[in-house]
């Protein structure tokens, strides 16, 4: 009796174990991302895949409206993929992820989906990820900087990024002012940003 | 046992933080793409080969650029510097074992002013090209390991561990640039990444039948 308790133990820790080397879905440790489906997105037109895991992850700044609530940035998420699914014709909104001043990831084309945020050469290679706002005089606000380090150590985690990934500010790649002085600033002091 | 299963986790993502060689045979092309920053975009570019004990050689330097996408070949080995998309492509054609060695791509100044390291430095191994299927090119072959899913190894399929354990001494040609210990790292990769993956699913998938069958004859042994 008890030599079968004892396998059944190990049969449940050995499972568990398995299941959490093994899972591809959100681990524990991974913070919350405000899903598509929440937010409200059209559905995605995108079918290219980024193969992985991703070295590069490009920094920007929508330059656009910023939001400090959960609703305002439902509203800021719907309206950067407006602009870039109606108005520019892609097939999504640029970003793989989006961060909003109310601490919160809005999930964009995800870990998986090759982006529009950074022209030919960078998209099918790195994470595209905005801060929604315009940072050239001003930072985002803390809890935005922890929502993006949080995503960025949870991609690691998932094996969408390698653990070496580099981090560049958009306009150490492309010629613009993304992502903003400020925030600028900010990322080149983060421990994977490589000029 | 769990130790075991506690062991091969640790080492599988060890795995995926180890170093990667580029692995190529005699004739092959090398192409390495190496970020540049856009305040590089009218710098000089270079690809250089690093030896022990002496000054990096320049194998190739780009002309003075325009900011605009150009291209030079130096024999065997071509730049493409694309200053608006931020990249160095570094080719290498026609590779040559005595190619083997590391490399490295820069912003280059004339000297005494020090270049600057751009992406990482590449560690070039060239092989000698085996058209017959010996232990040796599988060996070669499997120091290119992905950093990813080590499932994905094409050598999984047989499924039969033996024959991927020769002994170092027997497999390494004259010709390769394969060291000892490296070889032995990849044996030790291979039984790690192999048995003990084939040996924990026939281990559980017992445990649960096991479980199972105790479990109906409790409830019918009542």
């Amino acid at each position: 009796m008890s030599h079968t308790c004892a396998l059944l133990a190990w049969a449940l820790l050995a499972l568990i174990g398995l299941e959490a080397a093994q899972s591809k879905e959100t681990p524990s440790c991974c913070g919350p991302i405000v899903s598509r489906s929440e937010w409200g997105a059209l559905p995605s037109e995108c079918s290219q895949r980024l193969s992985q895991p991703v070295r590069y992850v490009v920094i920007s700044h929508t330059a656009g409206s910023n939001c400090d609530t959960p609703a305002l940035c439902r509203q800021q998420a719907q309206n950067v993929q407006h602009y870039h699914a109606r108005t520019r014709g892609w097939c999504d909104v640029a970003y793989n992820f989006l961060i909003g001043e109310d601490g919160l990831v809005y999930e964009g084309r995800g870990w998986n989906i090759k982006g529009d945020h950074t022209g030919p050469t960078w998209n099918p290679i790195s994470i595209g990820i905005t801060f929604m706002g315009n940072y050239m005089e001003r930072v985002p606000p803390p809890r935005a900087i922890r929502a993006a380090q949080s995503l960025l150590a949870c991609g690691v985690t998932l094996g969408a990024l390698r653990p070496d990934y580099e981090i560049k500010g958009h306009r150490d790649v492309q010629q613009t002012l993304s992502p903003g002085d400020q925030l600028y600033a900010v990322i080149q002091n983060w421990p994977h940003y490589r000029e | 046992m769990m130790l075991w299963g506690l062991l091969w986790m640790l080492f599988v993502s060890g795995l995926q933080a180890a170093e990667e060689k580029c692995v190529l045979a005699e004739g092959e092309t090398l192409t390495v793409n190496c970020p540049v920053n856009q305040k590089y975009k009218y710098s000089k570019k270079a690809w250089q080969r690093l030896r022990d004990g002496e000054q990096p050689q320049t194998l190739v330097v780009t002309e003075s650029s325009q900011g605009t996408l150009s291209q030079i070949q130096v024999g065997r080995y071509i730049l493409r510097d694309d200053p608006q998309e931020s990249m160095l492509q570094v080719r290498m054609i026609n590779l040559q074992v005595e190619d083997s060695g590391l490399y490295r791509c820069v912003i280059y100044y004339p000297p005494p002013k020090e270049p600057i390291l751009l992406f990482h430095p590449v560690p070039l191994v060239v092989t000698t090209d085996t058209s017959d299927k010996n232990p040796t090119t599988k060996l070669t072959q499997i120091l290119t390991l992905p950093t990813t899913n080590i499932p994905s190894i094409p050598y999984t399929s047989s499924r039969t561990v033996t024959p991927f354990l020769p002994t170092p001494t027997a497999v390494i040609s004259p010709n390769t640039t394969v060291n000892l210990t490296k070889v032995t790292d990849t044996i030790r990769l291979l039984v790690f990444s192999i048995v003990i993956p084939v040996a924990c699913g026939i281990f559980i998938k017992s445990l649960i039948f096991t479980v199972l069958f105790a479990v109906t004859q409790r409830s019918f042994g009542r």
